[in-house]
C-alpha cells in the first residue's frame, strides 16, 4: 500500500507526540495532541498501518492540513 | 387459442427487451460480481410487486431500436418492504444508459408520478452521458429542459444508489437526492475522463476525480460508500425506512426501541477534563434507540455530526457537534452540511435534536475564504425558517456566534449539562483579545483584570434567566427528550409543518 500522510486538522502546539516510528496503529488511532483553542485536539491516524516518520515534536507549532507524520 | 399471433408478438417483444443489451456485457458484470439493473431492482422490491412501464420504449433514432431495450432504464413502481416507491434503474448495457429522448420521457414519468401520487423515488444509477448524437444539435439539446427534470420541490424523498460509472444526468439526479449511497469502485462527476481529456487536455482518472472518497470526504455529495450493490441496496431500504412516503405525512414510527446503552455510563465518556475530546457518536448511541443511528454525509466535515435516529421509536434528526475533529470549531463545509440536513428534516417532518460542544466557528483568512459570515447566517437562516420541532441540548462548550446557531432563541426547549459553559468566548482568550494579556505575565494584574471580566458562563446562568429551561445530568437526556418530543407534536397541524426549505437547493 502506498504511504498516507497524516494531517492536522487544525492550527496550533503539539502537546503530546502518542506514537513512535514503527508503531503499527488502527484507523482513527490517536497519534498526535495539538493543543488549540484551549483543547487538546487529536490528529487521528487515516488508516491502519505502520508509523515510518513523525515530521513533529512535542512544543513545535503546526499548522493547518500540515503533514504530521507519514504511515505506510 | 384466439389471437395465437398478436400474443406471441408481444412475448416476443417484452422477451426481447427483459434480456436488456449484449450478453457478452451481462456475462462481463457477473464475472465481476456486478448486478444489472433487473438484479438490482429485484434486490430492492418485495417480491412480485415491480410492475414496470417503458419495458418496450426503445431509442428514438431507428437505427439503434434493435439495440437499445427499455432505451437503457428498468423503470416502474413496485413497494420496499410493503410501502410503494418509483424505481428507475439503469441498465448500463443498453447504450451505456446514456441519456435520450426516450429515456428522459421515462425518466419523467417516473418523477412526477413519484410527486403526484406521494410515493419515494428510488434511482439506481449508472449513466455514460448525453447519448451522442441524440443529444446533438439545438432541438437535441433543448428537449433535455423541456420536462424540467433538473427541478424538485421534495414532495416526497428520493434515494440514489451510484452503482458505476456515472456521468451527465446522472450526476445530476445524485446531486438533487436526500440520500446518496455509492459503491466503491463507481464514479460520479459531470463528464467523462474522455470528454474533459478532449476539452481541458486534462487527463485524470475518473476514480480519482469522482470516486468515492473525493464524493464522501471532500465534496459531501454521498453520504455512504459500500463495497456491493447488496450493501448500497440495503443502505437505501434503511434510509426509506426513517422517511414518510411523502411531505404531508409523519415519519414512521416503530414500537418504543431499548436505548443504545446504559444512561450513567455517559459520565465515563464525557471527559471530566473540559480540554479532553471525546467522540460525540458514542454518546448519541447510549442516548437514542439502540442500533439505530444512521449518519449521513460521516465522512464530509466530520466535526458536525448529522443522522437520523429513533427516540422511543419516533424519528429524529440529530445535528451534534464531535470535539474529536477541530476540537469541534465548525467551519464553512460544517455549516453546509448542516444547512442540508436542516432541509432534509424540515421537508420531511423530522425533529431536529442538536447537541453543541464548540468552541465557535472557526476563524482566520482560511474561513473567510469560505465565507464564513455567510454561510453561518445560511444556517441560521434555516435553523429559523425550519417549522419541525427543535431540541436543543448544550453539553460543555457554547461560544460565541455559534450558541445561537445551536439553538438559542431558536429552540422550543433547551437543557443544559451542568458542564455546560456559555460565553462569547473563553476567558483567557478573551483577556488577550481585551487586555493583550497572557496567564502567567504579570499575574496579579491578570488575576484583577480576569476577575471583572469574568461574567458567569455555567449552565446555572442560564437557567436562572430560563434561557435553559433546565439544567440536567447527562444521564437524564435520554428521558427529558422522550418528555419534550411528546409535548412537542405539533398537534394542531398533525405534525406537518410548512416545509418552508423545501426548494432550497442543497448539493452536498
Amino acid at each position: 500500500m502506498n504511504r498516507t500522510a497524516v494531517l492536522s486538522e487544525v492550527s496550533g502546539t503539539v502537546w503530546q507526540v502518542l506514537v513512535a516510528v514503527g508503531d503499527a496503529v488502527e484507523e482513527f488511532q490517536e497519534l498526535v495532541l495539538i493543543e488549540s483553542m484551549k483543547m487538546e485536539i487529536p490528529v487521528l491516524a487515516p488508516r491502519a498501518g505502520r508509523i515510518t516518520e513523525i515530521l513533529v515534536a512535542e512544543k513545535s507549532s503546526v499548522a493547518a492540513e500540515q503533514t504530521v507524520a507519514w504511515i505506510d | 387459442m384466439a389471437f395465437e399471433k398478436e400474443i406471441s408478438e408481444l412475448e416476443e417483444r417484452r422477451a426481447r427487451s427483459l434480456a436488456m443489451g449484449s450478453a457478452k456485457r451481462l456475462d462481463e458484470r457477473r464475472a465481476q460480481n456486478i448486478l444489472n439493473a433487473r438484479e438490482r431492482v429485484a434486490g430492492l422490491t418485495d417480491e412480485g410487486s415491480f410492475s414496470e412501464w417503458g419495458l418496450l420504449a426503445v431509442s428514438i433514432r431507428p437505427e439503434d431500436r434493435e439495440r437499445s431495450a427499455g432505451d437503457g432504464y428498468v423503470s416502474g413502481s413496485a413497494t420496499v418492504e410493503g410501502r410503494p416507491v418509483v424505481v428507475h434503474a439503469a441498465d448500463f448495457t443498453t447504450l451505456g444508459a446514456s441519456t435520450s429522448a426516450i429515456g428522459d420521457k421515462k425518466f419523467h414519468h417516473a418523477k412526477v408520478n413519484a410527486a403526484r401520487n406521494g410515493v419515494p423515488l428510488v434511482l439506481l444509477n449508472e449513466c455514460a452521458g448525453s447519448r451522442i448524437p441524440d443529444i446533438m444539435g439545438a432541438q437535441g439539446l433543448h428537449r433535455a429542459g423541456e420536462h424540467s427534470e433538473l427541478w424538485r420541490d421534495r414532495s416526497s424523498p428520493w434515494a440514489t444508489a451510484i452503482l458505476g460509472l456515472t456521468y451527465g444526468d446522472g450526476s445530476f439526479y445524485a446531486s438533487m437526492s436526500d440520500f446518496v449511497v455509492m459503491r466503491k469502485g463507481a464514479v460520479m462527476a459531470v463528464s467523462s475522463e474522455h470528454v474533459t481529456s478532449v476539452a481541458l487536455a486534462e487527463a485524470g482518472d475518473p476514480r480519482e476525480f469522482g470516486g468515492w472518497e473525493v464524493q464522501t470526504s471532500v465534496t459531501g455529495a454521498v453520504d455512504r460508500a459500500v463495497d456491493t450493490d447488496e450493501e448500497a441496496i440495503e443502505l437505501i431500504k434503511r434510509f426509506l425506512s426513517y422517511m414518510p412516503s411523502h411531505a404531508n405525512e409523519l415519519p414512521p414510527r416503530t414500537t418504543a426501541g431499548e436505548p443504545g446503552g446504559d444512561q450513567e455510563s455517559l459520565l465515563a465518556i464525557l471527559p471530566e477534563s473540559p480540554k479532553r475530546t471525546y467522540d460525540v457518536r458514542r454518546i448519541l448511541q447510549v442516548i437514542f434507540d439502540a442500533g439505530t443511528l444512521f449518519p449521513l454525509k460521516e465522512r464530509f466535515a466530520p466535526v458536525a455530526f448529522t443522522g437520523l435516529a429513533r427516540l422511543a421509536g419516533e424519528v429524529v434528526g440529530i445535528i451534534a457537534i464531535n470535539p474529536m475533529h477541530k476540537g469541534g470549531a465548525l467551519d464553512a463545509e460544517a455549516c453546509d452540511k448542516i444547512v442540508s440536513f436542516i432541509v432534509l428534516c424540515d421537508s420531511f417532518n423530522i425533529p431536529l435534536v442538536t447537541f453543541a460542544d464548540t468552541p465557535g466557528f472557526m476563524v482566520g483568512a482560511a474561513g473567510e475564504r469560505q465565507k464564513m459570515p455567510g454561510k453561518i447566517m445560511n444556517y441560521l437562516q434555516a435553523l429559523g425558517a425550519a417549522s419541525v420541532p427543535k431540541l436543543s441540548v448544550i453539553m460543555r462548550k457554547s461560544y460565541g456566534q455559534a450558541h445561537l446557531n445551536m439553538g438559542a432563541g431558536y429552540c422550543d426547549e433547551m437543557a443544559a449539562w451542568f458542564s455546560a459553559e456559555v460565553s462569547l468566548m473563553g476567558r483567557q482568550p478573551a483577556m488577550n483579545v481585551l487586555h493583550r494579556l497572557k496567564p502567567g505575565e504579570t499575574p496579579e494584574q491578570y488575576a484583577a483584570l480576569e476577575a471583572q471580566l469574568t461574567r458567569d458562563t455555567s449552565a446555572y446562568a442560564l437557567a436562572d434567566a430560563f434561557m435553559a429551561q433546565t439544567v440536567i445530568k447527562p444521564s437524564e437526556t435520554r428521558d427529558w427528550l422522550i418528555h419534550m418530543r411528546a409535548l412537542h407534536a405539533r398537534r394542531p397541524t398533525g405534525g406537518i409543518g410548512l416545509h418552508r426549505l423545501s426548494t432550497w437547493p442543497t448539493t452536498c
